[in-house]
């Protein structure tokens, strides 16, 4: 026997946008609880620093908040808008960042539990990570997230930063080599070792 | 080929990255839909124009709200007791005065006969 087809089809992301604008209050509940996960998730990836991370989501969707009334259906999506205004508050924070050492951002102390030392290493490699993005150029730090901390291809990341396909592949390969080179000297520190 | 030690450092580190999905607390998302008024229902709550405001509007605001005051006053204090030159005036236009009466002058004020009859 066939499954019946799933009836209840999704919302689209820019009907939701324009419902809110049209003063739909639940619209908004809605998108929140949709992207603010995977906002969240970027701003964390990038700034290894959770009120840091929060702050950063917290700005972004206040600006889609804002950007409602104004938001042209069919023209940009919503995921790529939500992706491309993290990244920027991001290295934002990241500039500023630089020359001083996130040294609060390990976020959990180290206590008895079994995972607890791991769980600090891990935190410091992606404070490392994230001290070495802020000393890249901004548009390599970009790229290099968008591709490695989240995943996404190419042709999508020349959408989020407008530009085309060949300077992402470019960007990419630079800031990697760059982040590779900056992180060379704190390999032991993150508990990697050379056989 | 050799790969290189630090990309596998780098690549390893983009693994542990990726894995990190936090859960947004009920507090960062009250604090997101905290001020969400929607545009809509903000120009209805904060900015909408009254009805006074919108009648103001029409008219051309204040100033032109104060000039018709002055005017109605006025209009209003001539009515009740108009200046003689005004009286001329209209006597000038209207010819004599004409005094129309809803009823007939020997009608129903006319309770006399009644009350004799």
């Amino acid at each position: 026997m066939k499954a019946a087809p799933d009836l209840i089809v999704p919302v689209p992301d820019d009907a939701l946008l324009i419902a809110f604008a049209n003063g739909d209050a639940a619209a908004a509940r809605d998108l929140a609880t949709r992207y603010l996960p995977r906002v969240l998730a970027q701003a964390m990836r990038m700034l290894a620093d959770l009120a840091e991370a929060e702050d950063v989501a917290q700005d972004a969707m206040i600006r889609l908040w804002k950007i409602a009334p104004d938001w042209r259906q069919g023209e940009a999506q919503v995921s790529t808008w939500l992706y491309r205004v993290v990244a920027n508050l991001c290295t934002d924070r990241l500039r500023k960042r630089r020359g001083t050492i996130a040294i609060d951002a390990v976020t959990e102390p180290a206590d008895g539990r079994p995972g607890a030392v791991a769980h600090m290493q891990t935190n410091a490699r992606l404070v490392a990570l994230a001290d070495a993005l802020a000393q890249l150029p901004e548009r390599q730090a970009q790229a290099v997230a968008l591709r490695h901390l989240e995943g996404l291809a190419n042709p999508e990341i020349a959408q989020i930063m407008d530009i085309s396909v060949r300077s992402v592949e470019s960007l990419t390969a630079r800031g990697k080599r760059a982040l590779a080179h900056i992180m060379a000297g704190r390999k032991a520190e993150l508990g990697y070792y050379d056989d | 080929m050799m790969t290189d030690p630090n990309d596998d450092m780098l690549d390893d580190i983009f693994a542990q990255a990726r894995a990190v999905t936090p859960d947004p607390s009920a507090d960062l998302m009250a604090r997101i839909l905290a001020d969400v008024v929607s545009p809509a229902s903000e120009a209805t709550l904060v900015a909408g124009p009254g009805l006074w405001a919108r009648l103001s509007g029409m008219l051309g605001g204040w100033p032109a709200l104060g000039s018709l005051l002055a005017a109605t006053v006025a209009g209003i204090w001539i009515g009740v007791a108009p200046p003689a030159t005004v009286e001329d005036f209209a006597a000038s236009l209207l010819g004599d005065a004409v005094t129309v009466s809803l009823f007939a002058q020997d009608g129903i004020f006319d309770l006399g006969d009644l009350a004799d009859g």
